[in-house]
């Protein structure tokens, strides 16, 4: 079967008129680097397809080679056009590298590319997700509790136990999302695999729930935390 | 072809180097030095010294005189106020402002200071090409180093300074990074490295993956107003205290008292005890002289060095990395000699520093390495260097955004939207600013500037992006267009701590009306540099801790006695207008002491192969 290549973003090369796919980083005619004009996304860019499970050691190594290629150092004497590419081109390696090799960057990244844009995130300090109800109810009961306890001076050790109490729940939580959240990625890399569309989309669609949760629960610890430095700093 | 130079332009000491032969070297004066002292001096005639004639002129016309030039980069009057006191020279600007240095009636910014040293390191190197019989010695280019954790403001200030110095400032470069690449290139070592970075003023530590080739700063953290010379400042207030100088009005003997007490420090690097020695303080018949040992220094300069482990703890933390998985160790400028900060940073990564590379000459000859890479084009080799501080905008309310973080690789890019808040709006004022901090008014203010020539159209609907692009020397610049007509905006960028265009365009021509270019002057100079670099071996013999003991049994009294008589009788020519007189007596000490020179060397093979003052030895070798 001949691939259809028409679906493929074609891009002038500004210097001989070739066109070149997006992504394609060198003009195939002249071979000077191309301008980024309308590009693809960090995944092509690196020549990776959209998974979300990486070989960082692979992944490192494509950085390093597409660094050797584009680096402003080695456009020092070429024309303005050139030197202007080379600088966008390797800011965007940089910008792609930094989010593609943390994992949790990485989905937030592919959940906007795949049209999951988390509009709710942005809410995501205010509203309670739906699963996590019952557990920021109790958290806010405990701080309460322990808000009170200080006013009544109680010691400092006690409060400090209470506190590190009220944080567990919250932990054991979160290293379940973490693991469910490695769990469904890897599912979504078998459905990506089998050329399951509707699969990945499925398992998109949790791991935005879940990425969500984990933002929120993250959020929740840091308030804890935040409570004991006050404690902390009423003490001294 | 003209060359292409790599310079350290440092707080104490600037140096320049070059690549010949694929074989990187410093290059020294006329009279082998490789150092140029950071200090430049104007006198009454307008006439411009830097170097070695302007560290003289420290203890004669101290308030027209410059040292540590480097601290007053890029900064506003409100960050010096604190150490101004302690400086010669008058100190002005309006707050916000480039600071104004007064020496007589000119008065000069740091850039134009800076700018004297960078053209005498120019010349040096000229000078060294057409030596060398090179068909085109013109110098026309350099890559200057900055420390890591230099701001916006400080790099464009030292890229200004390579302008007025006539040099095409190709590329800025960090300086731990530098000397990694220089120890990179003599040991093809691959790994996690630190560099612990101590100079004269500033203090950086970088974290890098070596690995094929590639340089890459994983972090990096540090403290610009942190070095040698905080150490200095100690030592003079213990010593004017004392003597009851006023710094105001006694700026001179501040000076000698200043160049006693760092050479007491350079001695305590070797010797357990030693003198600071003030001779010739106005208002006593006798020099001033106070003992001191190593462990006294160490407990004044202990708040110094733990200063330095927090940002190394901070730089590891931002690399995701701990202590313990850092390969190697590199110990990098003149204040990584002090044995307890070798011992500090020893006791954090658990490893025993690299000290194999000259701490004073490994920046400059890690920028002639990265000179080299830009002018060949060759491949082998490349930094990734990152931005030390993050970027972002004030938004409602003097809240930050951040829009690139810190330890961002480079060239990086961030980018940011812009509506208007009434209705026909044509301009958006906007404030940039770097730093970690979450109120705009506790970081640093890299400049403001006028969003204009907004299409006018009903509030919030213009959509004005916002580019915001750090490029491969880690300086800002802006771009916008409005998304909706496309149309770009003209920005103009109000530095806070910089000069503008025009102002380093004024400052060229002015630096050409004064440029002074006298051969006999530069002639008696250079007879006075190598005077002085015999008196000043020959003051550093004579005050070993065990002098005494070494003359009693190896030289006779009327040797000892004429040592005294013609280091004596060099130094009271020193100021000679006639250089023949200095040359002379010059010559009379190098006879006088050529025994002893002998004896000395004989002193320290002895020792050493007793062992028991081996580090003593390598110190001396160095």
């Amino acid at each position: 079967m001949q691939p259809d290549t028409s679906a493929i973003p074609i891009d002038p090369c500004k210097h001989c008129g070739t066109g070149a796919p997006v992504d394609v980083h060198f003009c195939p005619r002249c071979d000077r680097i191309l301008t980024l004009g309308r590009h693809g996304d960090y995944f092509t860019f690196f020549g990776l397809r959209r998974r979300l499970r990486l070989d960082l050691n692979d992944l490192e190594q494509r950085f390093r080679a597409l660094s050797r290629l584009f680096h402003p150092d080695y456009f020092h004497n070429s024309s303005s056009t050139e030197r202007l590419a080379s600088l966008e081109r390797s800011s965007y390696l940089n910008d792609a590298f930094r989010t593609l090799r943390d994992p949790m960057a990485r989905l937030e990244y592919l959940l906007k590319l795949e049209g999951f844009t988390p509009k709710e995130s942005h809410d995501a300090t205010t509203k309670v997700p739906q699963g996590l109800l019952e557990e920021v109810f109790e958290l806010n009961e405990e701080l309460e509790a322990i808000q009170d306890m200080r006013a009544e001076g109680a010691s400092a050790a006690a409060i400090a136990l209470r506190l590190s109490a009220a944080r567990r729940p919250i932990e054991a939580n979160l290293a379940r999302h973490e693991e469910q959240l490695h769990a469904r990625m890897s599912e979504h890399d078998a459905r990506l695999e089998a050329g399951d569309p509707e699969g990945q989309r499925e398992a998109l669609a949790e791991l935005r729930t879940l990425l969500l949760e984990r933002t929120y629960l993250m959020n929740l610890l840091a308030t804890v935390r935040r409570e004991v430095s006050a404690g902390e700093a009423a003490a001294s | 072809m003209s060359k292409v130079v790599g310079i350290d332009l440092g707080t104490t000491n600037s140096l320049v180097a070059f690549v010949a032969g694929g074989q990187p070297a410093v290059i020294a004066d006329e009279s082998g030095d490789a150092l140029l002292p950071s200090i430049v001096s104007v006198d009454e005639a307008n006439t411009v010294y830097v170097g070695r004639e302007a560290q003289r002129r420290l203890l004669t016309d101290a308030a027209r005189t410059v040292y540590s030039v480097k601290r007053f980069m890029g900064r506003g009057i409100e960050d010096v106020k604190d150490e101004e006191r302690w400086f010669p020279f008058k100190v002005s600007g309006e707050a916000g402002g480039v600071v104004h240095l007064h020496l007589g009636e000119r008065e000069f910014t740091p850039p134009e200071i800076s700018g004297f040293i960078l053209r005498e390191l120019k010349r040096r190197a000229e000078a060294f090409f057409a030596r060398e019989g090179d068909f085109d010695p013109e110098v026309a280019a350099a890559v200057i180093t900055v420390p890591a954790y230099f701001n916006d403001a400080q790099r464009t200030a030292t890229r200004d300074a390579g302008r007025l110095a006539g040099l095409e400032v190709l590329r800025i470069i960090n300086e731990p990074t530098a000397a990694c690449l220089a120890y990179g290139l003599d040991k093809r070592r691959e790994g996690i490295v630190a560099v612990y970075d101590l100079g004269g003023g500033t203090f950086d530590i970088s974290i890098l993956k070596v690995q094929e080739g590639v340089f890459q700063v994983l972090a990096t953290n540090g403290d610009t107003h942190l070095g040698g010379d905080d150490i200095d400042r100690l030592l003079v207030q213990i010593v004017a205290g004392d003597l009851g100088l006023d710094p105001a009005t006694q700026a001179d003997a501040v000076q000698a008292v200043r160049k006693a007490v760092i050479q007491a420090k350079w001695d305590l690097s070797e010797f357990d005890e030693t003198h600071i020695e003030v001779a010739g303080v106005p208002g006593r018949a006798e020099s001033y002289r106070r003992h001191i040992t190593r462990a006294e220094f160490e407990s004044l300069v202990a708040p110094i060095v733990a200063r330095t482990l927090e940002p190394c703890r901070r730089a590891l933390e931002d690399a995701g990395l701990s202590a313990s998985q850092v390969d190697e160790a590199v110990l990098v400028g003149g204040s990584t000699r002090i044995p307890m900060v070798r011992r500090e940073v020893e006791r954090l990564f658990g490893r025993r520093p690299h000290t194999d590379l000259n701490p004073d000459e490994v920046v400059a000859i890690g920028a002639a390495v990265q000179a080299d890479i830009l002018v060949s084009g060759r491949r082998e080799m490349l930094l990734l260097d990152v931005t030390p501080l993050s970027l972002g905008i004030e938004t409602m309310g003097g809240i930050v955004s951040k829009i690139i973080l810190r330890n961002s690789t480079i060239p990086a890019s961030g980018s940011e939207m812009f509506t208007t808040f009434v209705d026909s709006q044509t301009a958006v004022d906007i404030h940039i600013l770097q730093g970690e901090r979450e109120m705009a008014s506790d970081n640093r203010s890299l400049g403001r500037f006028k969003l204009r020539g907004i299409p006018p159209m009903p509030a919030g609907l213009p959509r004005i992006q916002v580019r915001f692009q750090i490029d491969a020397n880690g300086i800002l610049s802006v771009s916008a267009h409005e998304l909706r007509t496309g149309i770009a905006q003209t920005i103009e960028v109000k530095p806070s701590y910089g000069l503008t265009d025009e102002e380093v365009e004024r400052m060229l021509i002015e630096s050409f009306e004064h440029a002074q270019e006298d051969v006999d002057a530069r002639m008696l100079i250079e007879v006075r540099n190598e005077a002085e670099t015999i008196i000043g071996a020959t003051e550093k013999t004579l005050r070993r801790p065990d002098f005494v003991e070494i003359a009693a049994s190896q030289l006779t009294p009327s040797e000892t006695a004429l040592i005294h008589a013609a280091l004596a009788d060099l130094k009271q020519s020193m100021g000679a207008p006639d250089r023949n007189v200095i040359q002379v007596k010059t010559a009379a000490l190098n006879q006088a002491t050529q025994h002893l020179a002998e004896v000395m060397m004989n002193w320290s093979v002895q020792a050493a192969l007793a062992g028991r003052t081996a580090d003593e030895v390598a110190a001396k070798g160095r």
